[in-house]
């Protein structure tokens, strides 16, 4: 239903109905935004991101399509790559290397949105069934947006198997969150 | 590239694919279920970002952005005849009313800020170039301009300060210019600091832009200059 409702503003949009894109900001602006700023770890330039995203949304740059999977897919894909771009483009330097192995985050909000809450602890929960190693995989690749150089480098692994083991890494995640979510809904 | 299997999802991820390794991977895709798994993650993968409040503001400051580039086009209203024949320059659309224009553009001087500290941006591996503007004689103030190239776009981003105040209905507006000729690229009204931004983007006829102006203007929309040049620059 979400991803239909997702798909039909997205169709209005590229007719220019602004109330649409309203909409579809105020969905995903709180998600987008703490994500961008994860990423970016400097709001200025998360903003700066999520205006980007949405300009390219408004004039139908980089087109969505159901053959691209959910719609949350391409959206979360493509403000990574907003995000990346600007973080090489900036000045100040990244942080230091030692910050960088922290992906999961134990404290949490208490005010936080029960379904954010919810997906957030399942895959978090699913992190944890990673390796060091992949964990590491996951931020340097898909938060820090690094380059499989740097990647290479600072995981100390020859750069022809960077790519596999993201994609493992990945892989792994995504079976490893699915065996949780479904414990929940057994749990449930 | 002609044998498309998971080992490309990476670079699918990354963006750095051509349209027609888009198409040759989605057709992979479609019958691929690790990699539908691993596109599927990353709709997920972001709600491991601590939630954070976006700032109050934030909304109005982005939307008014987005629909700029409207209500830039919408300006355009009468044609003012003038000596310089008119740039052939792509139609749009023109969808607002001049009333939402004249909002939208009032709410356009809190982003001013947002776009003088986009100037800080260093220019590295993207088609970016950075130009300062030279103020005319009896002028004071200061303009840069950062244009960049992405896709088939090119985008005009100028940020000026120590502007004069306007009066009445006047505004600053940005020019291109390709051997004399112009095409309105923007327009803004500065902030009480003096300071301002315009954003424009052209999809069409993006090369061969000699010159770039802003004159102050006895009102929105002109299609050709009416008033004198205040900053200047050679591209």
């Amino acid at each position: 239903m979400e991803k239909s409702s997702d798909f039909t503003l997205y169709g209005r949009i590229q007719q220019k109905d602004k109330e649409a894109l309203e909409q579809l900001y105020d969905r995903y602006e709180k998600i987008l935004f703490s994500f961008l700023v994860k990423m970016t770890e400097d709001p200025d330039l998360a903003e700066e991101a999520l205006q980007e995203v949405f300009i390219k949304i408004w004039r139908g740059k980089g087109e969505y399509n159901e053959s691209k999977g959910k719609f949350t897919s391409w959206l979360f894909t493509m403000s990574r790559n907003v995000a990346i771009d600007l973080i090489r483009k900036r000045k100040k330097p990244t942080v230091p290397l030692e910050e960088v192995g922290e992906l999961v985050n134990n404290e949490s909000t208490v005010e936080e949105a029960a379904e954010w809450q919810e997906q957030k602890e399942q895959i978090e929960t699913a992190v944890q069934e990673l390796s060091g190693e992949q964990q590491k995989m996951i931020q340097l690749f898909y938060f820090k947006g690094y380059t499989h150089e740097k990647i290479a480098s600072i995981c100390d692994i020859p750069l022809g198997t960077v790519k596999s083991r993201i994609r493992l890494a990945l892989k792994k995640l995504k079976k490893s969150l699915h065996g949780v979510q479904e414990r929940g809904a057994i749990d449930d | 590239m002609t044998k498309m299997d998971c080992e490309y999802v990476v670079d699918y991820l990354n963006g750095t694919f051509s349209e027609e390794e888009i198409r040759e991977f989605e057709n992979h895709l479609k019958n691929c279920a690790d990699c539908q798994q691993i596109i599927e993650l990353t709709g997920e993968l972001p709600y491991l970002a601590e939630p954070i409040e976006p700032p109050a503001e934030m909304k109005t400051r982005i939307l008014a952005k987005v629909f700029e580039e409207d209500v830039t086009e919408e300006q355009q209203l009468e044609p003012k005849p003038a000596a310089v024949p008119m740039a052939k320059r792509t139609p749009r659309r023109n969808w607002w009313t001049p009333l939402i224009a004249a909002v939208l553009l009032l709410s356009l001087l809190g982003n001013a800020y947002a776009f003088l500290q986009l100037s800080d941006q260093p220019e590295t591996e993207t088609a970016m170039r950075e130009v300062n503007l030279q103020p005319s004689e009896l002028f004071e103030g200061a303009a840069q301009v950062k244009l960049i190239r992405e896709d088939e776009a090119l985008d005009v981003v100028v940020s000026a300060e120590g502007l004069e105040e306007l009066q009445g209905d006047e505004i600053y507006q940005v020019w291109l210019l390709k051997e004399g000729q112009p095409i309105p690229a923007g327009a803004f009204k500065p902030n009480p600091n003096g300071e301002g931004a315009a954003y424009f983007s052209l999809e069409e006829n993006t090369e061969g832009w000699d010159t770039i102006a802003i004159t102050r203007e006895p009102q929105a929309g002109n299609e050709l200059p009416q008033g004198d040049i205040v900053l200047s620059s050679e591209l």
